[in-house]
């Protein structure tokens, strides 16, 4: 009870924080459901399903050729997002209030040589995992803090 | 330049064991559809700057459409998780023709999950690979200066020192890089970008516009590729030879023999991997350095220390296995490896090493090392073979 308390309080803050900046977030992660309209509409997406499990709902969305899935938590907050498809989606719309630490990780990871396939990056609030060839690339963002408790996150795919 | 290694049959301590029997890389073919490939070795760019192992490198030559007027440029990245050639407009030195939609070239942006990508524009260029006739073909010219980079391609590869290679030859099994979502539709983000100054819009383009897979396109030896590549010592050496062979069944020095098809799925471009009881999508990829895989919980995989952390240093030499099965569902084959101490091993003058590994988060990567001492098919998607019909790996 205590820790989706502290959720709750959470997403609010986050909900808070994006109101504050005093512009329409178009963004995701830690953000309300009803931020998946906007998300649709940034990336021209369309509603594909919406399906109810036992501890979170997925919400799935289409852009041309590649699949995003929100999933988010009982208090209506999206705890992660996975993709797949021909391209990876714009992640700066997607990550919406984190996606400037993601950016800022991104400046700082070091080219890696060989490594042309997948990729990890880490912020003080999220993970985004990225893997995958020509074709077919796939990945996931989550923030650790609003995963619902109990829920292992390889629920997240 | 002969390097001594363990010879054909994946013996000893080298990886490239195998299920299979008469898998092994013994002599390598000599031929007009035979390219030769160094790890490391006399094709690649002597850059210790960039810290590039297991690079396996070739030569392509490339020609002025319709003309004799031809370059040949060596350490060009063999990287068969990508398809087509690209090449920094900075090594080119022969004229090509721009692709265009009406007056606007078209350039395309490809990223890569190692943070960089490749922006630049398409042109048409002859290719000439081994000893084959050309084949007229686009390819792209890899320049971070060509204006309009979009928000995708904000950290482009900007010179050959930088990305380690003068430019890659992809051989995935796919024709065009892009292929059939890029003809009626224009993917979030755009793969192709049509310029006009400093302003590009994504655009479709035409599937014989595409980058696309210079093999397929070869009158003869067009079906498939195989890469041969002698195993090697499990401590690594400073680099080895091998071959890339154009053509499956096609002609004496390509029949295959000893050989399991395994089927990859035409949409994504997997086959299946099961270890630790967990299956997941793989493919078999030489642009992939090491063998990257989800690690199984049954073996104790640490990550080494920064910087290193994108790879395994178990306190010591593991031995692993799992088993690939086809998209379909069959074939199914045990795959034995091992993985190394990463830092022990790199503690040495060597530049190519089998036993090295990192983690992947969702899929198996079955990079570089599974193609030492063992004879690696990539059959083109639609195209057939006396192993069936592409697209599939064979080993």
């Amino acid at each position: 009870m205590k820790n989706s308390r502290n959720i709750l309080l959470i997403a609010f803050g986050f909900l808070v924080v994006s109101l504050a900046a005093g512009r329409r977030a178009q963004a995701t992660l830690g953000e309300s459901s009803d931020s998946i309209a906007s998300d649709q509409k940034a990336l021209s997406a369309v509603q594909r399903a919406t399906t109810a499990r036992k501890d979170y709902t997925v919400q799935e969305i289409q852009s041309d050729s590649t699949f995003i899935r929100e999933y988010i938590s009982p208090t209506g907050v999206v705890f992660g997002i996975a993709w797949n498809g021909l391209t990876r989606p714009d992640l700066t719309s997607l990550l919406g209030s984190y996606a400037a630490e993601y950016k800022e990780a991104l400046r700082q990871t070091p080219r890696k040589p060989g490594h042309r396939r997948s990729s990890v990056v880490h912020t003080n609030r999220i993970i985004v995992e990225q893997w995958g060839h020509i074709r077919n690339m796939q990945g996931r963002a989550y923030a650790p803090a609003l995963i619902p408790p109990g829920l292992s996150v390889d629920e997240i795919k | 330049m002969l390097v001594t290694n363990c010879g054909g049959g994946g013996s000893g301590g080298g990886s490239g064991s195998s299920s299979g029997s008469g898998n092994g890389v013994g002599v390598l073919p000599t031929g007009n559809n035979v390219l030769s490939l160094t790890v490391n070795g006399s094709l690649c760019s002597s850059n210790p700057a960039n810290n590039y192992i297991n690079e396996p490198c070739v030569s392509v030559t490339v020609c002025s459409p319709g003309t004799s007027t031809c370059q040949t440029i060596d350490d060009i990245l063999l990287d068969t998780g990508d398809v087509g050639l690209r090449i920094f407009k900075q090594v080119l030195t022969v004229p090509l023709t721009a692709v265009t939609e009406g007056a606007n070239p078209i350039a395309e942006c490809v990223p890569y999950l190692d943070t960089t990508s490749n922006w630049g524009p398409i042109e048409t260029a002859d290719v000439v690979l081994g000893n084959e006739p050309a084949v007229s073909v686009p390819i792209q010219v890899i320049d971070s200066t060509f204006p309009g980079a979009p928000t995708a391609c904000q950290n482009p590869n900007q010179d050959p020192t930088d990305a380690g290679f003068n430019g890659s030859l992809g051989l995935d099994f796919i024709l065009q890089d892009c292929g059939l979502g890029c003809v009626n539709s224009i993917p979030s983000p755009p793969w192709y970008y049509s310029c006009n100054g400093s302003s590009c819009s994504g655009t479709t383009v035409a599937l014989a516009d595409q980058v696309q897979n210079p093999v397929a396109l070869l009158p003869e030896d067009n079906n498939g590729v195989i890469v041969e590549i002698p195993g090697i010592s499990s401590g690594g050496t400073p680099s080895v030879n091998g071959a890339l062979v154009l053509g499956i069944g096609t002609q004496s020095n390509n029949t295959p023999s000893g050989v399991t098809a395994y089927d990859a799925d035409p949409g994504s471009g997997d086959f299946i991997t099961v270890i630790g009881n967990v299956a997941y999508g793989s493919f078999i990829d030489s642009g992939s350095n090491g063998l990257f895989f989800p690690p199984p919980s049954s073996t104790s995989l640490p990550t080494c220390a920064s910087p290193d952390s994108d790879w395994f240093c178990p306190s010591s030499t593991k031995t692993l296995s799992a088993t690939n099965i086809g998209a379909s569902g069959s074939p199914s084959g045990t795959v034995s490896f091992q993985i190394g101490n990463f830092d022990s091993l790199l503690n040495s003058p060597n530049n190519v090493f089998a036993d090295i590994g990192g983690p992947n988060p969702g899929e198996f990567d079955w990079g570089l090392p599974f193609f030492f001492g063992r004879k690696v098919y990539i059959g083109i998607e639609g195209l057939k073979s006396g192993l069936g019909t592409g697209p599939y790996w064979a080993y």
